[in-house]
């Protein structure tokens, strides 16, 4: 099953990472060239005094990512109902599904995973951990969301009947809003352990239209 | 014999419109069965309920003895299934697809079988599938359910789409395979001569029920159409439920019928039918099908 | 799912109709006049044009008001040639009322949001006329505070270490449960930080000539302080302001005491305040829930004079949101 998900999304995922690299290394130069006019103090300052976190462009990076992976990813198994292919195989329909999603999980994770490295490892060696704790914490709902928008992205396009699938487009844009209601950096501090655990909850909406997939529905 | 597919009351609706009601057949190991109907008679529905992607509104269906919507996954190695218009995985290749099937059917699994077809294609080993025609990717198909070397293969209108070359060799193909391993069958076509060439056993549907279920060699031995000379101006007054689809065509009455030349006379006279010179014919399946069904 | 569906109606459909329909009542600005002893507010009348009146009932003409609020309008009485040389029987100088004249806003949301656990201490005493932004910046831990330079990012131990033993030395118990400072070089004069220690004890910190000025307040131990505020007014009047666990308002004053206001209540992490003063008194008003209390209080001993409450209309349909006016947090509440 992993090979399938493989062979889709192979080089989309090599351009995922390197697009979220980039938006994170853009946002590692604009605080290069910070420090580089003004000395790293000021950049130390303007962090404290109007909350700048410098890679605010990454903000909605993240949700496309996750969505472009999601259509790269089930718009083929839709394409002329291959899903009954995939379906029919020997493995339960339960363990098909998630095995397929855990696979953009993975991918999105690992994505994320990388990112952050790549941003501690510049900005742990100029700022104070404060800082650069702050940009990586104002960071984690962006890319939360980004796997949210991914499950949702699923959940839509593996949805068979389409009035249903505008339902869950509407249903989607609202929850991938929750993410994004405050601007603030680290607003969700508090509130990231449950909206993790939310985003881990919505794999389960493919399975809903998985489900009505198998009912026939249309 | 036993059973390989069993339904048992079937009825399904789309929305309000009845497709049919309380629907009953079996397919008896070994046999391949042809599933015949105009348009919109249920055919697709059928191969939906029986591939388990459909629920029907009520009764069941079983194959190898389980319950379809609830079946065991690994059950689903014994079944070999062919979705509408050869469909597979677009992004796949000749190679990659075979290597991605393979890693399901350990143990049954037979390579050389599908290698065998794609030799006689004249495709790279790495073309993708998205880029082949409609012919090739039947044959890809078809090697792919050859390899996993099913008990029971469903086919859902496996002509359309390919022409007559392909159609040919898909047929012959499918129907030494069978015959060699005693495989059981279900399938639809729109094409009829097709299932002439392939079919044991046939369904023939109407709207919302069954008319016939039988043995091909059967329903083309006893099935006839009878021709008679009728007086100039008569029109069709009767009705008999044996006697199919009657009409008048220029002082010739034409009607389908299970019945023998004298029984068939016997009728026509009761009816009053002012006739004359009744002959009878042998038909095709093509034939049949159309005096089944009514050409409307 | 389903639970998904609900809480999205529950967030959204109050929202609609709270934005659909009209907004609710505002508070009208308002100030405490001792020449009137009375409460001045502007209104809209009924023609839609700003209008003047008293918690009496009585209307001020435009003109009326600059004159029973000289220490607020000042700049437009100065302007009109109508300053007064002396109010209320003191004599008084424009420059004077600019000195003295104190506008403070205090919102739960600078309260409620944790900022950056990262303070630059200014030098108090430059040898250039300016305030300068200095080149490290302190955090206070649990055994001490740490100054760490900005350009290596690391700490500057002896220093860290010369600052923690003065705290220490004045029985500051660390950690800090609060800080509070106005890091900016963009003010006439710096005093440096007001903290509280562990214990709840106020302190100050500054830097003088780079060495640590660290001053204990007289404060009551019956006293437990909850929130500080630090204040540098051009007149030096006073330090700052704070709050006590029973939600009490004191001034911290010039002289390093805590002396008790006429202002009852105020809670930091609910209700906003806003603090408009001059030399002889304050007009403070609390927002709270459902009114904005009014008080006016002496500028010498904050002892109260005047105080009225305007009940808030906060008609809003209740429903779920996920951020608030009074912090910058956001999760799920009702």
């Amino acid at each position: 099953m992993f090979y399938k998900e493989y062979l889709k999304t192979r080089w989309y995922l090599l351009l995922m990472l390197l697009t979220t690299s980039g938006f994170a290394g853009y946002g590692l130069l604009r605080l290069h060239r910070v420090a580089a006019v003004n000395g790293i103090g000021h950049a130390w300052e303007v962090m404290l005094m109007h909350d700048v976190v410098f890679i605010d462009l990454l903000e909605y990076v993240p949700v496309i990512c996750g969505l472009v992976l999601a259509l790269m990813q089930f718009v083929p198994e839709m394409y002329h109902k291959c899903l009954k292919l995939t379906l029919h195989l020997p493995v339960s329909h339960l363990k098909a599904v998630n095995q397929m999603l855990l696979w953009g999980v993975a991918a999105t994770v690992a994505c994320a995973v990388v990112n952050y490295a790549i941003l501690w490892g510049y900005m742990s060696q100029v700022l104070a951990n404060e800082l650069w704790s702050r940009i990586l914490w104002t960071a984690l709902p962006w890319y939360l969301a980004g796997l949210a928008a991914y499950l949702l992205g699923a959940w839509i396009i593996l949805e068979p009947a389409w009035r249903r699938r505008i339902v869950n487009i509407v249903v989607a844009v609202l929850v991938l809003k929750v993410y994004f209601v405050s601007e603030q950096p680290m607003a969700y501090f508090g509130f990231l352990p449950w909206l993790a655990l939310y985003t881990i909850a919505l794999l389960s909406f493919s399975w809903i239209s998985i489900s009505r997939f198998k009912e026939g529905k249309e | 014999m036993n059973s390989v597919i069993s339904c048992q009351h079937l009825t399904h609706y789309y929305g309000k419109r009845k497709i049919y009601e309380d629907l009953n057949f079996e397919v008896p190991e070994g046999r391949i069965l042809g599933l015949l109907g105009k348009n919109g008679t249920g055919k697709t529905t059928t191969i939906n309920i029986l591939s388990g992607y459909l629920k029907p509104r009520s009764g069941t269906c079983q194959i190898f003895g389980q319950d379809i919507q609830t079946m065991d996954p690994a059950l689903r190695r014994r079944i070999g299934l062919l979705i509408e218009g050869h469909v597979q995985y677009q992004f796949m290749n000749i190679e990659q697809i075979e290597r991605f099937y393979a890693s399901f059917y350990p143990g049954q699994w037979r390579k050389e079988a599908y290698y065998e077809l794609m030799a006689k294609l004249k495709v790279a080993p790495r073309q993708m599938i998205s880029r082949m025609s409609c012919g090739q990717r039947s044959q890809v198909a078809l090697g792919l359910i050859l390899a996993q070397n099913p008990d029971l293969l469903v086919l859902d209108d496996f002509s359309i789409g390919l022409d007559p070359g392909y159609r040919r060799l898909f047929v012959d193909y499918l129907r030494e395979f069978v015959k060699a391993e005693r495989k059981t069958v279900f399938l639809t076509s729109h094409i009829i001569q097709d299932m002439e060439r392939l079919v044991d056993d046939c369904i023939i549907m109407d709207y919302g029920r069954i008319l016939t279920q039988q043995p091909l060699d059967t329903l083309l031995d006893t099935l006839h159409r009878f021709t008679a000379r009728v007086p100039e101006g008569y029109d069709v007054a009767f009705s008999d439920a044996d006697l199919f689809h009657p009409s008048v065509i220029r002082g010739t009455l034409e009607l389908h019928s299970f019945l023998s030349s004298d029984e068939v006379s016997a009728r026509l006279t009761a009816n009053g039918v002012p006739f004359s010179d009744l002959h009878c014919e042998s038909l095709n399946l093509e034939d049949a099908f159309i005096g089944l069904t009514g050409k409307y | 799912m389903c639970l998904t569906v609900v809480l999205l109606l529950v967030w959204q459909l109050p929202w609609l109709i709270n934005f659909v329909s009209t907004p609710s009542g505002h508070s009208p600005f308002t100030l405490y006049s001792s020449l009137a002893d009375d409460f001045i507010y502007n209104d809209m009348g009924d023609d839609k044009k700003l209008r003047r009146f008293g918690t009496s009932g009585r209307e001020y003409t435009e003109a009326e008001t600059d004159s029973l609020l000289p220490f607020f309008y000042m700049r437009q009485l100065v302007a009109d040639g109508r300053f007064p040389d002396t109010i209320m029987g003191r004599a008084v100088t424009p420059h004077e009322v600019q000195q003295s004249n104190l506008i403070e806003r205090f919102n739960p949301r600078d309260v409620n949001t944790r900022g950056i656990e990262l303070y630059p201490l200014l030098e108090s005493m430059p040898k250039r006329v300016e305030l300068a932004m200095p080149d490290d910046m302190f955090r206070i831990t649990a055994d001490g505070i740490e100054f760490v330079r900005m350009e290596s990012n690391d700490v500057d131990r002896e220093k860290s270490e010369r600052f923690t033993k003065a705290l220490a030395d004045k029985g500051f118990h660390f950690p800090a449960t609060r800080v509070s400072g106005n890091p900016s070089p963009r003010k006439s004069y710096d005093e440096g930080y007001l903290l509280l220690d562990a214990d709840h004890r106020l302190f100050q910190l500054k830097r003088c000539a780079n060495r640590p000025f660290v001053k204990q307040f007289d404060v009551a131990d019956s006293i437990r302080l909850e929130h500080i505020f630090i204040c540098e007014p051009s007149g030096r009047q006073l330090r700052g302001f704070a709050t006590d666990d029973a939600h009490r308002l004191y001034v911290i004053t010039a002289d390093y005491r805590l002396a008790p206001t006429a202002v009852e209540h105020f809670d930091p992490t609910r209700e906003r305040m806003l603090i408009i003063g001059n030399m002889i008194d304050w007009t403070v008003s609390v927002t709270g829930d459902d009114a904005v209390r009014y008080y006016a209080i002496s500028a010498d001993d904050y002892s109260l004079i005047r105080s009225f409450d305007r009940p808030l209309d906060s008609s809003s349909v209740p429903g779920l949101h996920f951020t608030s006016a009074n912090d910058n947090y956001c999760y799920p509440r009702f």
